[in-house]
């Protein structure tokens, strides 16, 4: 049974848990938002010089890469 | 393995395991709420036991990513890969959450038992203070150079000597008198608590530890992607 009486304790048990869901999910947030943005943007780059970026690496990208396999 | 230290087979075999990941941690999330809240109160504690699920596993998941930050730093330190650069870069900020977590958590938790909602004097609280500080001064330090190689380069350097922290942070209960309690769950002779705590603990550890793996791996794919960007952007610079 759920027990949502937090008496008399509820000006520490909810500020705990509701900061916890509010950071939690901002880094969530924010990790998907900042992933979605530069994966558009590399699309972008990708269709305006009209190859892949897998095809053609520059020379710079694979110092900042890595060695491509 | 180190197979992995690719970054395109990184990107290869971590596409598939990231979106298993970000659902283990919603249903591990849902489940080990709906166990925190479920469980009786505390004989001594009452319903600030519940606050134990939220506290616990952000200080002991905090912990863990400052030593996948340091073990990162130090690849990136001695081998100079990128991949472990990235590595590092995308634990601190979701280790800074977890540990900014634990100390408000803690004091939130502090105030009804102790009476107070911080104790300079006490060891585990300073040394979790210092792990914040020392997340905290690694972005603000890669943030300040300007030019990324030697920001990391220095950043990585501040994350290994950070690593000094974490078993002082551990065994603080141990080594002082401390108002924190001392360890409950990993203890040679077993865990303290009874299994109506553990299973709603154990579920929230296991679900804040998943949630950081998801936001880690994701980051990580982010940052690849980013120095993609910024690479052909720098060869436009130079064509134009």
């Amino acid at each position: 049974m759920i027990d949502l009486d937090m008496a008399p304790y509820a000006a520490f048990v909810w500020p705990a848990w509701g900061i916890s869901a509010v950071v939690l999910t901002a880094l969530a947030a924010r990790a998907l938002i900042a992933a979605r943005r530069w994966s558009a943007e590399l699309k972008r780059l990708e269709a305006a010089q009209g190859t892949s970026g897998q095809e053609v690496r520059p020379q710079a990208a694979q110092r900042a890469i890595g060695p491509e396999e | 393995m180190f197979g992995l230290a690719n970054p395109d087979r990184f990107a290869r075999f971590t596409r598939p395991l990231v979106p298993v990941l970000w659902a283990a941690a919603v249903v591990l999330l849902l489940v080990g709420t709906g166990f925190a809240f479920t469980a009786p109160e505390d004989y001594q504690q009452g319903d600030t036991v519940r606050i134990m699920f939220v506290h616990v596993p952000a200080a002991s998941v905090g912990l863990m990513i400052y030593g996948a930050l340091g073990v990162s730093s130090f690849f990136a330190l001695v081998f100079r890969h990128p991949l472990a650069d990235a590595a590092a870069r995308a634990a601190a900020l979701p280790g800074a959450a977890y540990t900014l977590l634990a100390l408000v958590t803690g004091s939130l938790w502090g105030k009804p038992m102790w009476g107070a909602w911080w104790a300079w004097g006490d060891a585990r609280l300073l040394s979790v203070l210092i792990l914040f500080l020392f997340y905290l001064g690694y972005m603000a330090l890669r943030a300040s150079i300007d030019d990324e190689t030697r920001a990391a380069r220095a950043a990585a350097v501040l994350g290994l000597v950070g690593l000094i922290n974490l078993p002082i942070v551990k065994f603080s209960v141990d080594w002082w008198n401390t108002l924190h309690q001392p360890a409950s769950l990993v203890r040679a002779d077993g865990p303290s608590m009874p299994a109506v705590f553990l299973t709603p603990l154990l579920t929230m550890m296991a679900a804040y530890l998943v949630l950081f793996l998801a936001i880690w791996l994701t980051s990580i794919r982010t940052e690849i992607v980013r120095r993609r960007v910024v690479a052909i952007r720098a060869r436009r610079a130079l064509e134009a």
